[in-house]
């Protein structure tokens, strides 16, 4: 009894903290607790200023630069004490879910991707220590194993989920699948998610008009992406050859009148030219012609 | 006609000998080309031959990665940085046909876009590569905000009468400019139905501090006094895998960006990749002024269901 | 015979009216070349254009010097073809004006560039597709064109001097020597200037035709309201005939006066000018009556813009100056031939003149400050074209030196071709030239 009255104290004063912090925008308490399951290493970091700088730093600008855009809410510098002194749970859910005008990155980014984001912005917060995955290993929900196929006779992409228990593999029910097509500037989300049947299956069906490269080749990634955290997040990437093959030609491969020289249609260089050959061998000839006076004497 | 005379007459009159002139340069073009070509050879036997004694060299890529090449690879393509971001630039991203769509419905006047363009650009406040328009199609209907940049046409009217390819179009669609090339004739901003081109009349912004870097064609930078400017669709963020300067500067998710053959845009704001054909077939989409036959690369999606008021600028 | 060689030549020489009138251009040119220094240094902010109306004076005297070089072709070759005995001392005049203008129509442009040290781009870099290399080309080679045609009449001209002018300046009697090329009236001689003047009477036609109608395509291959249009080309043809007829009335009353030519340059040439110049006015006349009333019976939105703000808006006061006071009224005022005499013939010329200038001015503005798109949150000059005063000695600059090189040329050459002259009084001053 003693404990649980504590526990509620040390809940509702961590609530009241957040909520001074930021107004509005709480983060359920099952996902404060959330921590990344590898120790971040430098290549993560790396990898997360790389994305950093793609996706967040036009609004949040450069950390310790107070580069920020000036926007309401105002979306701070991220190295911030106010940023710092959260915990990484916190800051996962923030980038997981957004809230207007922030994007919600749940579906532009990968899990590890986020994480990796977070071990960049922790960088600039001293005294930060990452809390040690492995205290939390076995804790941290199911583990997925997911595998994709085409199937060309109902023209669907089948996404396989199994279990890994200490059971052995077992056909993962209800686990929410969203596949994802692998576009210039992003993935895009092919259609809602949907969960895995009992025997491990979710079918998402292909678009028969979507372009691939040119062999028609696409990248498509499946990803279990549960919000209540009660699985791990499960990603499996491949390239299938089931886009329509795409060879579009330059667009500066005719002649036109906005080409370069070089692409000139060849009816205008033809006049130009022909036209000033004509004009100028008149005018060359008479011009010689008139040099001829001098050599012409009076008989 | 003996050469003699040919020269006399260019002596007489010196600047008025365009033509002949203009079939020297064609001659001196293919000696150039003949004397590059020629360079580029005898600098691969070069790099052969010390191939022999076996060396294989580190170099820094475009995008930053540490290679080892062997030196029977290499090909020198440029040996000016310059050089080799002009001819770079004028190449364009191959497979690639960027397009852009503005959903006017969600534009709010924040004019974030026009300040990270400027930022980025190195632009004066009165020099817009992207300028918010207050818009009123006719008296009966609602006023709106337009952003409107270059629109990139497929047939570009500006680039048709630039008479010395300093501006021109590239295989992926944007049309840049060279202001190493530029004359500042500004035919091309006379010809832009869209007024979209502008020209550094006077010094540009920080020209001191910039004087020294080497010109990047894809960003347009330093800018040049005398030559035009105009909006580039970012191409040097396109080579990296950006989204455009202003399209990810946008608070209110107005812009999409992307690339035609994939039939895919991204939200600068939310960062989400949704499907061009769907996008613009669902809200009905309209280009600018298409009656022109300039063929643009932006789409606007119309000012429907607005959720906010629409407030007249002061200006 | 004597008479006609003087008559005609007793201006060449170096008199304290020339010195005067010259100190003065040169004066004035080194004043205005000063601006074009300021313009070089600080780059073309200096003159009022920018953003939205970013073609202004430099342009518009740019259409209007090529349009005054029109005249010699009108001259030389039309009226002279037909066979019009009268225009005869009227044709190096006209020439003169051509080759004057032609010339500095190119320099023109150079100012009106961001970056005048890259002209040879031009050249080097050169677009077939360009109407600006089809200017560039068109202008000199009508520009070598009007020179030859200037020049060739001249040979005989500068032989007789050379022999029996006594009063030519001895400092010039080498370059009269050298430029007369041996001419000694060969039969065989005759036969090549006559052939050499015929091919390029008939060649500068089309040439004359395409540097104008080139710069109205410079305007008309864009699809800016105003400038959108299928009869630009002999819009400008005829607005240039007008121009040049007028200048050269002008030039004619003050060589007439100054170099005491009352007998060869006679009220009947005046006269003659006279309907030559209603003539071409009539058809400009028509042409703009086509310009105007075909966009403005329909209204397309942006023509009606463009309209609006010609005749009642900004630029209406301009307007209808220029159409009233320097086309209609002319127009009126010509019938009638007392009008046609010298003396308000030049007034109306002058009036004409001015009147055209303008009118270039309206061509290249208005369209420019009204585009398709909204000018919006700019300062306000990128809104309302002001010419500044570096900006107009530039374009004093151009005119100073078109004055500058008619002065020279018609000063130390004469301004009537004597041979013509005297072969048109039943005179052949060449046949004693040997004794």
């Amino acid at each position: 009894m003693k404990r649980l009255f504590c526990l509620i104290l040390l809940l509702a004063s961590a609530t009241w903290r957040l909520e001074a912090q930021n107004p509005g925008w709480p983060v359920p308490d099952d996902q404060k607790g959330k921590i990344c399951l590898v120790k971040f290493t430098p290549d993560m970091v790396k990898q997360g200023e790389a994305i950093y700088m793609k996706n967040c730093q036009s609004c949040h600008g450069i950390p310790t630069k107070k580069n920020f855009a000036a926007i309401v809410p105002s979306p701070g510098d991220l190295s911030e004490s106010k940023v710092g002194s959260q915990k990484d749970g916190e800051l996962f859910y923030r980038i997981t879910t957004g809230k207007v005008p922030m994007p919600e990155f749940r579906n532009i980014l990968t899990e590890d991707e986020r994480w990796s984001v977070i071990s960049f912005v922790r960088t600039y917060h001293k005294g930060y220590k990452q809390p040690d995955p492995e205290k939390l290993a076995g804790a941290a929900g199911k583990r997925i194993r997911l595998s994709m196929a085409y199937d060309t006779v109902k023209k669907k992409i089948m996404v396989k989920a199994v279990e890994l228990s200490k059971d052995g593999p077992q056909p993962a029910k209800g686990a929410e699948v969203v596949i994802f097509i692998q576009r210039y500037f992003g993935n895009m989300q092919l259609a809602d998610p949907k969960p895995t049947s009992e025997y491990g299956y979710a079918g998402f069906d292909w678009p028969q008009d979507l372009p691939g490269d040119k062999r028609g080749n696409v990248i498509v990634t499946a990803r279990v992406n549960d919000p209540t955290g009660s699985m791990q997040e499960a990603l499996v990437k491949d390239t299938l050859t089931i886009g329509v093959p795409t060879d579009k030609p330059s667009l500066t491969d005719t002649r036109a009148m906005w080409s370069t020289r070089d692409k000139a249609p060849v009816w205008v260089i033809l006049t130009y030219t022909l036209a000033v050959l004509v004009v100028w061998y008149f005018i060359i000839y008479i011009i010689l012609a008139v040099l001829d006076i001098r050599k012409i004497k009076q008989v | 006609m003996d050469e003699n005379t040919v020269n006399n007459r260019d002596e007489q009159d010196p600047s008025k000998s365009s033509r002949r002139n203009f079939m020297k340069n064609i001659g001196l073009l293919g000696a150039g080309v003949a004397a590059g070509a020629g360079a580029l050879y005898s600098g691969d036997i070069f790099e052969k031959k010390k191939a022999a004694t076996g060396e294989s060299k580190v170099l820094l890529t475009q995008d930053n990665k540490l290679v080892e090449v062997d030196s029977l690879e290499m090909k020198v393509l440029a040996k000016n940085p310059e050089k080799l971001k002009l001819q770079e630039g004028r190449e364009g991203i191959p497979g690639k046909r960027w397009v852009m769509v503005i959903d006017l419905s969600k534009c709010r006047n924040a004019r974030r876009c026009i300040s990270a363009c400027q930022d980025a650009h190195q632009l004066k406040p009165e020099q817009y590569h992207m300028n918010t328009l207050q818009m009123q199609d006719s008296p009966g209907t609602a006023p709106y905000n337009m952003p409107k940049n270059c629109q990139h046409c497929d047939n570009p009217p500006c680039v048709a009468v630039c008479p010395v390819d300093a501006t021109y179009k590239r295989g992926d669609g944007i049309v840049l400019i060279d202001n190493v090339r530029c004359i500042g004739c500004r035919f091309c901003m006379a010809a832009c139905p869209y007024s979209a081109r502008i020209f550094n009349w006077t010094t540009p912004k920080d020209a001191d501090k910039h004087s020294g870097e080497t010109y990047n064609v894809e960003l347009n930078v330093p800018q040049k006094i005398g030559t035009v400017s105009k909006c580039l669709f970012s191409a040097d963020r396109c080579r990296e895998g950006k989204l455009p300067y202003c399209v990810s500067a946008c608070p209110n998710g107005v812009y999409y960006f992307g690339d035609e053959n994939e039939d895919a845009v991204t939200n600068g704001t939310t960062k989400e990749t949704t499907r061009l054909s769907k996008l613009l077939r669902d809200n009905g989409a309209y280009q600018l002024m298409p009656e022109l036959g300039t063929k643009p690369r932006v789409y606007y999606l119309p000012p429907k269901n607005r959720l906010f008021p629409f407030e007249p600028s002061t200006d | 015979m004597e008479k006609i060689v003087n008559d005609l030549s007793h201006h060449i020489r170096l008199n304290k009216g020339f010195f005067i009138w010259m100190g003065f251009l040169v004066l004035a040119f080194l004043a205005c070349l000063y601006a074009y220094t300021r313009q070089l240094q600080y780059g073309l902010g200096v003159a009022g254009v920018r953003d939205y109306i970013s073609w202004g004076l430099y342009i518009s005297n740019f259409v209007f010097f090529v349009a005054s070089s029109l005249i010699g072709m009108l001259i030389s070759a039309v009226l002279g073809l037909i066979g019009f005995k009268w225009v005869h001392p009227i044709t190096r005049i006209a020439e003169t004006i051509a080759v004057a203008f032609a010339a500095v129509a190119g320099l023109v442009i150079v100012m009106d560039m961001g970056r005048p040290e890259r002209l040879a781009y031009v050249f080097m870099y050169a677009r077939f597709q360009s109407p600006i290399l089809w200017d560039v080309t068109v202008i000199t080679t009508y520009f070598v064109i009007s020179l030859l045609l200037l020049f060739l009449p001249m040979i005989p001209d500068m032989a007789v001097l050379y022999k029996r002018f006594s009063k030519l300046p001895s400092w010039l009697k080498p370059v009269y020597k050298v430029l007369s090329l041996n001419w000694t009236d060969h039969p065989e001689q005759n036969r090549i200037i006559h052939r050499s003047v015929y091919i390029l009477l008939i060649l500068i036609i089309p040439a004359a035709l395409s540097i104008h109608t080139v710069t109205s395509w410079l305007f008309a291959l864009t699809v800016r309201p105003g400038w959108d249009s299928t009869i630009f080309g002999p819009y400008f043809v005829s607005g240039a005939f007008v121009a040049g007829s007028a200048a050269v009335i002008i030039a004619m009353y003050f060589f007439r006066r100054n170099y005491k030519l009352q007998d060869y340059l006679t009220d009947m040439h005046f006269n003659n000018m006279g309907k030559v110049l209603v003539l071409v006015a009539f058809v400009y006349l028509y042409f703009n009556i086509n310009e105007y009333l075909v966009p403005g019976y329909k209204l397309k939105r942006a023509d009606a813009l463009h309209l609006h703000e010609l005749m009642a808006g900004n630029f209406a006061v301009m307007f209808w100056l220029v159409q009233v006071g320097g086309l209609l009224i002319p127009i009126i005022l010509l019938l009638f031939r007392r009008m046609r005499r010298p003396m308000p013939l030049t007034v109306i010329s002058v009036a004409v003149v001015i009147g055209a200038w303008f009118k270039r001015y309206l061509i290249v503005v208005p369209t420019m400050a009204h585009p398709f798109l909204p000018v919006q949150h700019v300062p306000e000059n990128f809104k309302v074209y002001t010419p500044t005063l570096i900006e107009i000695a530039i374009t004093l600059l151009s005119f100073i030196l078109v004055l500058i090189i008619i002065t020279l040329i018609s000063k130390f050459f004469p301004v009537i071709p004597v041979v013509e002259t005297a072969k048109d009084k039943g005179l052949d001053p060449l046949k004693s030239i040997e004794s």
